[in-house]
């Protein structure tokens, strides 16, 4: 990439320019000089563009995070990771309360819906990268057209499927399920994309010693993705761990502490989503911490899944 | 009469041609290829259930409302019997999106081109990361941030454009309060749609035939006009389905949505910067809790409607995508 732009391209313009535009006659008639300069302002204009831009979406991002660390960690202590929100209200002093519940909420919910959605994401990419069926096409296009698929409809679906269908109460587990088409797509791509980094021998290899194909799968192929496969996971889990809106929509969210999914349970997303309700400086304060809470757990999955790929990962 | 006999000879002698197959002939590979593939039917059969389920709760409402659901303007759930219409929302979640596209295509694109023709490895790297780690952050944290933090910032924008394009339509406002306008929903909007369209660009960039930018060089082409006339050209279907697949994510957002927009009956037809606006997801999300059984009928069909839009936007962006990238294949 960088070669490109490394060479000394622009002192040979004077010369090849005009001949790049043979028809243009205004052009013909400037001088070496002006048409360097043209041409150079063309350039700069484009490379400062895009680092003024690039250089925004830094600035956003910084922003972003600068804000959830710098007014999160006001509410951050070790009683507020760890207590439950019984007995608190919007204006209990930071003091008193936390989000210990919904963490393991949020770990409960997460955990049971990642147990459901990465076999069957593993699966998918399998019917994708190791068959030649036909409908791969479909399947493929599909699964990225998943990806869009709005947070709300996917809890709005479990609602009316389970909730308002087979008349069952609120419950983690629903949530559970709310979250596997979302994070679906995701574990899918990225574990499709990790065994199609696999060498094709490898598997003839094992094939050509007689192995039966599912055999060849899971000693070969398998080992060889498993750091790509539990990228997969990790993406995964991050894609699904801060969404609200089907959590809302499936989980009655509680104060205590609950490790029962088939009871309600709190999340962070729906603490956020309960305390920014209250204009109180404490509970924007509790919010802003669960906030920050969500971002670690974020920055520990994005950090592990960087670790783990990082030694098989070939970058093409 | 020997030509027979040689014939003869000379076909059993040759080994007859066996029929090679691929097919799985194990019961266990059968088992294997089995499980994968209705893994994979699974995955459709889920997006038919999603269909079939929203339709089959919304079918009440749809028929009672008849197409006013979707171009009416009144959402009354406590009169006999209900008026339940979405033509604001819906408007209003379209004109986010592209709001959104407008504002994130610009940004995608100069980072795409900063990483894969500007930078030096290493940062180059680090920018990857950043892209990747504003594409992980969940949208809730993105709304609050919206909701404290980048409100004010925005209404001061709006203030700006207003006072010196306010003559334009589009930038007139008639309150003269710059909050949770769809002007600031769309900022909202880019920030989580440029790490798609960004990645989606990289891709494509960095999978581009060298030999032709080499040429554009050559033949006495600046790098601008490079990017230009054959960089761009060459990569736009790509991009096209990157800003579609955005626009079907801004299309669905939630609940950063809601945290900054005012939502509004009151149709706006593209000032962005009046402090009302609409969005489907977001409507949904904020009289879901104190809905009544037909008011849920109606949030079920405005739920219909938006899955329909997102996966014929995705659809097509997905189609597009992998069009534009034979190597995937």
């Amino acid at each position: 990439m960088s070669d490109v732009s490394s060479q000394p391209v622009l002192a040979e313009q004077p010369i090849l320019g005009p001949l790049a535009r043979p028809t243009v006659q205004a052009w013909e008639k400037r001088s070496a000089g002006q048409k360097l300069r043209m041409l150079s302002i063309g350039d700069g204009a484009l490379s400062l563009g895009s680092i003024l831009l690039s250089g925004f979406v830094l600035v956003l991002l910084a922003s972003l995070i600068w804000s959830v660390l710098s007014l999160g960690v006001k509410a951050m202590s070790w009683q507020f990771i760890s207590q439950n929100n019984i007995y608190i209200t919007p204006t209990t002093s930071l003091e008193y309360g936390g989000v210990g519940h919904a963490i393991l909420g949020t770990v409960i919910i997460v955990g049971l819906s990642t147990l459901i959605t990465v076999p069957l994401g593993v699966l998918v990419a399998v019917y994708l990268t190791e068959t030649r069926e036909k409908p791969r096409g479909i399947v493929r296009t599909l699964v990225q057209a998943m990806s869009g698929l709005p947070s709300v409809v996917a809890g709005l679906f479990i609602y009316s499927a389970l909730i308002v269908g087979l008349r069952l109460g609120y419950a983690g587990w629903l949530g559970s399920l709310a979250l596997i088409p979302l994070m679906l797509p995701t574990v899918a791509r990225v574990a499709e994309e990790a065994l199609r980094l696999v060498p094709q021998d490898l598997r003839n290899g094992a094939l050509a010693l007689g192995a039966p194909a599912y055999r060849a799968f899971l000693m070969v192929t398998l080992p060889a993705a498993k750091s790509g496969l539990i990228t997969a996971m990790i993406l995964g889990i991050a894609r699904v761990i801060g969404e609200t809106a089907p959590l809302i929509l499936t989980v009655n969210n509680t104060n205590g502490t609950t490790v029962d999914p088939s009871q309600p349970m709190a999340s962070l997303p729906t603490y956020i989503f309960q305390f920014i309700a209250n204009t109180n400086d404490t509970s924007v304060q509790r919010a802003w911490g669960a906030a920050l809470m969500v971002l670690i757990l974020v920055a520990i999955l994005f950090t592990a899944a960087r670790l783990v790929g990082r030694p098989k990962k070939a970058k093409k | 009469m020997s030509e027979v006999t040689q014939d003869r000879s000379a076909a059993a002698a040759a080994p007859q041609k066996r029929k090679l197959s691929t097919k799985p002939h194990a019961r266990a590979d059968r088992v294997f290829f089995g499980l994968a593939r209705s893994a994979a039917y699974g995955a459709i059969v889920l997006v038919g259930l999603i269909l079939v389920f929203l339709l089959m709760r919304s079918a009440p409402t749809l028929a009672q409302q008849g197409p006013a659901f979707v171009t009416g303007s009144t959402w009354n759930g406590s009169a006999t019997p209900p008026v339940l219409q979405i033509g604001p929302m819906l408007w209003g979640s379209i004109l986010i999106a592209i709001i959104g596209v407008i504002f994130a295509v610009p940004l995608s694109i100069a980072t795409a081109y900063f990483i894969e023709f500007m930078a030096h490895k290493r940062v180059a790297a680090v920018a990857t990361i950043v892209v990747d780690l504003l594409a992980a952050i969940p949208s809730i944290v993105v709304g609050l941030w919206g909701l404290a933090v980048f409100t004010p910032v925005a209404a001061g924008w709006g203030e700006w454009l207003n006072k010196y394009l306010g003559f334009i339509p589009i930038f007139a406002s008639s309150t003269g309060n710059f909050q949770g306008t769809p002007f600031t929903a769309g900022w909202i909007v880019a920030v989580m749609i440029v790490p798609i369209i960004t990645s989606v660009s990289r891709e494509i960039f960095s999978q581009m035939d060298r030999d032709i930018i080499n040429a554009s060089l050559a033949l006495g082409g600046t790098k601008a006009t490079s990017f230009f006339r054959v960089i761009l050209p060459t990569a736009s279907g790509g991009i096209v389905g990157g800003v579609l697949l955005g626009l079907g994510r801004a299309l669905g957002e939630t609940v950063a949505i809601y945290f900054v927009l005012n939502l509004s009956f009151d149709i706006n037809w593209g000032q962005i910067l009046e402090n009302h606006g609409g969005s489907v997801a977001s409507l949904i999300l904020s009289k879901f809790g104190e809905a009544t059984q037909q008011e849920i009928g109606g949030l079920m069909a405005a739920g219909l409607v938006l899955f329909i839009i997102t996966l014929l936007v995705n659809w097509i962006a997905a189609w597009i995508v992998n069009l534009a990238q034979p190597w995937r294949r």
